[in-house]
């Protein structure tokens, strides 16, 4: 009798293994094919958030508990540089505007596309994955503060990574480093060491900068055996690709080494942004996506074109 | 085994799924997470040894999808991978005598293997593959970890009749 129960315990637990085991490989098919369950990974995220936010809270209240009770002196000397700076900006800012005010009227003149402004968001980083084998953390913010996957993220004045995956009030960020990773970047050393060369010339020697999956690596691949390039270069985002704003610094060249016969060298890198230390990173949206006026501005500026060709089209008729 | 161990009170094992989550997401230096156990899975062996009868797979499979959304893997990788986890472990229980310390540590070689070797193949197969032996770290540290963890979890759940073993 109790065999009898047994096997039937058995049979109901086969079963259910199976319809889970083929539920699991559906929605991984699903998943990696379609974006159909972007909601339900959306929602889990959600529903998880709290509880990440909570197990990282003693880890990021440690540092504002330094910064609270940091010593008086050392604070007002700090506040003393930050002042300094903010007057040097503030100054350097003056000639922006100047330049940014003739770059407008120029463009004017072309009757070029006006070119969109630049919008910054600053975001906390609130964990890292859990996955000890891809470079992603999770910021506070998300698609509520209009952003979007694939924006682009930086830290300080130099690139930190992408959006990865979005959830309403969080938002997963791909670091340079990981795996999945690559991003164009060119080098402007060489610019210092041969003035001579033109702009286009560098570009067309560029590397694609791929991530390594360790900490501040970088592997610069596709670099020919005979292209100029020495430890200590700087590699800058080139903008091709139209994900990355160009002619921001991704990252500075660490060891070199080539075996005769390859083509390519084997180039490695470290990134310009310390991924140990950044905890606020800054969310740029530097092109016409996502910012909804000026998509407007667009269509309507479209708009515009079409009904100038229509009247041309009937003056000459 | 199994028919006079019942948890300690309502939403035991429920609350040491919750323990072992915390545990995954505790933020450790880049050298420490290489070597961090695969918590879940253990305390998920762990209720398949203590209560067959009782795990339920349902959740294992939840609790699957949660980890998949902490580690950014595509959504069922290691959902299927507990499934897989809590079924070997109801399957291998007749096969052994679980009480002995050194035959729970072959089941855990086994099931925790063959999890993190579904995992390994999914992963290579949607191009995520993580190339690096210290991939199974985790193996090693689990079975290291496993007395004193189960020891940790055997306050969640009472052994009822425990003299009539005798």
């Amino acid at each position: 009798m109790s065999s009898i129960i047994q096997n039937n315990e058995y049979s109901s637990l086969s079963f259910k293994f199976m319809l889970l085991a083929a539920i699991s490989a559906a929605i991984m098919v699903l998943d990696y094919r379609e974006t159909i369950l972007h909601p339900v990974r959306t929602t889990l995220t959600v529903i998880s958030y709290p509880f990440k936010y909570a197990i990282n809270l003693p880890f990021s209240a440690k540092g504002y508990l330094t910064d609270y009770f940091s010593d008086h002196k050392t604070m007002a000397e700090e506040n003393r540089q930050l002042r300094t700076t903010l007057d040097i900006y503030a100054a350097r800012n003056q000639k922006y505007h100047a330049i940014a005010d003739e770059n407008l009227r120029l463009r004017e003149q072309l009757n070029a596309i006006p070119k969109t402004d630049e919008k910054h968001l600053l975001a906390e980083i609130l964990s890292v994955s859990a996955n000890t084998f891809s470079r992603k953390v999770t910021i506070n913010r998300g698609s509520n503060d209009h952003m979007y996957t694939g924006q682009v993220v930086i830290a300080g004045k130099n690139i930190y990574g992408q959006i990865d995956s979005i959830a309403p009030d969080s938002a997963e960020i791909m670091q340079l480093t990981d795996k999945d990773h690559a991003i164009h970047v060119v080098n402007t050393s060489v610019l210092n060491r041969k003035p001579e060369l033109a702009i286009d010339e560098v570009i067309g020697r560029g590397a694609l900068a791929v991530g390594s999956g360790k900490t501040n690596l970088l592997e610069l691949r596709n670099i020919e055996a005979n292209v100029d390039i020495r430890k200590g270069d700087i590699y800058v985002s080139s903008g091709l690709g139209k994900l990355y704003p160009a002619g921001y610094p991704v990252a500075i060249v660490s060891s070199i080494k080539y075996n005769s016969g390859d083509s390519f060298m084997k180039v490695m890198a470290h990134t310009l942004t310390d991924f140990t230390q950044a905890r606020e990173v800054l969310a740029i949206w530097h092109n016409k996506r996502a910012v909804k006026s000026k998509k407007e501005e667009l269509t309507s500026q479209l708009k515009k074109n079409k009904a100038t060709e229509k009247s041309i089209l009937k003056k000459t008729n | 085994m199994g028919n006079n161990v019942s948890p300690r009170f309502t939403g035991a094992v429920m609350v040491s799924v919750v323990l072992a989550f915390i545990l995954l997401l505790l933020p450790l230096s880049e050298s420490w997470m290489l070597w961090r156990p695969e918590w879940i899975v253990l305390t998920f062996i762990y209720w398949s040894i203590k209560l067959p009868k009782k795990i339920s797979i349902v959740m294992a499979w939840v609790a699957g999808l949660f980890v998949d959304v902490f580690y950014g893997s595509i959504l069922g990788q290691h959902a299927l991978g507990l499934v897989v986890v809590v079924f070997m472990s109801i399957r291998l229980l007749p096969r052994l005598s679980v009480n002995i310390l050194w035959h729970q540590l072959v089941l855990i070689f086994l099931v925790l293997g063959t999890y993190l070797l579904i995992n390994l193949w999914i992963m290579a197969a949607t191009g995520s593959n993580p190339a690096t032996w210290h991939y199974w770290l985790p193996l090693l540290s689990s079975l290291l970890i496993w007395p004193i963890y189960s020891w940790v979890l055997s306050f969640f759940h009472v052994e009822r009749s425990r003299f009539d073993v005798f």
